[in-house]
């Protein structure tokens, strides 16, 4: 029961990776579903500058060293079970090798009955080469300081 | 690190708390931008001209559909050219991921930072109209051009434009795939339930246990070529629809006769015809057998064209397979004559065709062959070990190679992983490797 991952030549285009460190996080259990993060502005020299509330930070651009492609589900979420395998270690340690044999067969057939049910595939939606990266410390943006003091 | 972004966040939220019940979105508007240009003490001129305010992502957005997967230059080449990739993998067995060639296997992998997936952002140099400055280099007339080039700017003000870009998901996890060599083992134990043994024993087989091309295919975790390659090494071939191995003794019998053809027709060992072949062995075998397996085991002649030769290392296996029956021992002289007398005038056998089915072991008063089928071993590395030490006390890695081979991947090699499961000791120059417990 392979999951296929779809890919389009012409489709997939370039997206990009924002990376902070740590995380965005609020107090309240308020959801931020399409509420604004920040500006993204760029100096002359190409450096990325990133003002979320009172703070800024400076980060740069940086080719990955190897790219991320973004895979999208479709249909059905009964596929993510093949992916949170993964974790699981249960590899078949078979002693002896019929007894190997016969519980490979069993997954198999247990697979070949998930196959009717389970139409799950993924679809590569963009590729991301590069990414803004904002590793240093956010500075604070002090307002109006009276001038004399 | 984490507190500072709760407290920005938090700032945030204090900002834009202007109206806490109406399902307000507050949109950047240009003002904004310059209020906080001149809030941070930016200096406009030295910034591109476009502003790219960020927001969350929609609540439509299931994130749990989205997946980051690190690629390699191979997987980018292909998803680039449009091919397709599988994950493949039962219900027991770790997940692999493939392309038309290679197999890798996956892991998730957390992280603590935040990857924000912004489609459509733009990059610095997509940003200006004017080409990106190089960062300074030397020092000394650093000054001399930022001035020369400030005094530029200042000519052409152009205005400050902005763009709204929504976060389509943050991610605190990707996946990163390793490439590993196929796992042929579950093609071999599912192979190995229905060997064919001549047309009077199908009766004997399950149907339900044959499988198709297709359905091996998707199940066994490899990439079709290697799949392919996969079905060569295990001596397979397609007879009624379905992927079969023979039974050794039935392939050894149809082997030996299609052999005796070379000596009827007086051919040379690079003569051999493949049509004679298949009509002679008519109504001994099924013509698919004998098809397949004069396939499996020739290579296209050098000297004649459309003629065959059979290749010697699978000639002289399958005879070795013959002699060498599991839990047997030879005297090392003894066996190699019953060997070669065996094989066709004008092959020759070698210890190293015996790869993967026997050893030499000179540890005796008397070197003896004996047999150890490396299909028969468990699959499991730890077991495997206990089980070749058990066999053998001291093995050299020449001795040992074709036994680990299967757990090697390409950065994990058979010496890394004899130093990791043996101990090592030299003895009289030759270095051998013994248990560890």
């Amino acid at each position: 029961m392979p999951i296929i991952i779809k890919t389009s030549s012409a489709g997939a285009g370039e997206w990009a990776i924002i990376e902070l460190q740590g995380d965005l996080e609020v107090r309240s259990n308020q959801s931020m579903h399409d509420q604004f993060i920040g500006d993204l502005y760029y100096n002359k020299y190409g450096q990325p500058i990133l003002i979320i509330g009172h703070h800024i930070l400076q980060g740069r651009e940086q080719k990955l060293d190897k790219p991320f492609a973004v895979l999208e589900k479709s249909k059905t979420n009964e596929g993510q079970q093949l992916l949170n395998i993964t974790n699981a270690t249960l590899e078949a340690s078979a002693l002896n090798a019929t007894a190997g044999a016969e519980r490979t067969l069993l997954d198999d057939t247990v697979a070949l009955e998930h196959k009717s049910r389970q139409r799950t595939e993924y679809t590569v939606r963009a590729i991301c080469t590069k990414k803004l990266i904002f590793k240093s410390r956010p500075k604070p943006i002090i307002a109006n300081v009276a001038k004399t003091v | 690190m984490k507190n500072f972004w709760r407290a920005i966040a938090e700032m945030e939220l204090e900002d834009m708390e202007v109206d806490e019940n109406a399902p307000h979105r507050y949109v950047r508007t240009a003002e904004d931008v310059k209020a906080i240009v001149k809030h941070a003490k930016m200096d406009e001129r030295q910034l591109t001209q476009l502003t790219q305010a960020l927001y969350y992502p929609g609540a439509e957005v299931v994130s749990d559909n989205l997946r980051l997967l690190e690629l390699d230059e191979h997987m980018l080449q292909q998803i680039r050219t449009g091919q397709t990739l599988h994950f493949k993998g039962g219900l027991h067995e770790k997940v692999v991921l493939c392309t038309d060639e290679r197999t890798y296997d996956v892991k998730g992998a957390e992280i603590s930072n935040s990857l924000l997936l912004v489609p459509e952002l733009k990059f610095a140099a997509a940003t200006s109209t004017s080409p990106l400055k190089s960062p300074r280099t030397g020092n000394a007339n650093t000054s001399l051009e930022r001035s020369l080039n400030d005094s530029a700017d200042d000519d052409l003000e152009v205005p400050r434009t902005l763009e709204q870009k929504q976060v389509l998901t943050i991610f605190h996890e990707y996946f990163e795939c390793r490439e590993i060599r196929p796992r042929y083992r579950k093609l071999g134990e599912l192979l190995q339930l229905t060997r064919y043994s001549g047309p009077e024993n199908e009766y004997c087989i399950e149907r339900k246990l044959l499988f198709s091309f297709q359905q091996l295919l998707d199940t066994v975790q490899c990439s079709r070529a290697q799949f392919v390659e996969g079905l060569n090494q295990y001596r397979a071939l397609e007879f009624d629809g379905h992927i079969r191995i023979l039974d050794y003794e039935y392939e050894y019998r149809i082997i030996n006769l299609m052999l005796g053809v070379i000596s009827e027709n007086s051919w040379a060992l690079d003569e051999v015809e493949r049509e004679e072949t298949i009509y002679a062995l008519q109504g001994i075998a099924p013509e698919p057998i004998v098809a397949g397996l004069f396939d499996v085991y020739t290579k296209p002649s050098d000297r004649c064209p459309n003629k065959f030769r059979y290749q010697e290392s699978l000639v002289a296996r399958i005879v070795a397979q013959n002699i060498l029956q599991p839990g047997l021992r030879f005297r090392s002289e003894e066996f190699m004559c019953t060997w070669q007398d065996a094989l066709p005038e004008g092959m020759t056998c070698k210890l190293e065709y015996l790869r993967g089915l026997g050893i030499l072991d000179r540890e005796g008063a008397q070197p003896c062959v004996r047999s150890l089928a490396e299909e028969q071993l468990p699959s499991n590395i730890n077991d495997r070990m206990r089980a070749l030490f058990k066999t053998k006390r001291k093995w050299t890695m020449d001795e040992m190679e074709p036994y680990i081979d299967c757990f090697t991947t390409p950065t994990l090699s058979v010496s890394t992983l004899l130093a990791k499961h043996a101990r090592s000791l030299t003895e009289g120059g030759i270095r051998y490797f013994v248990s560890k417990h």
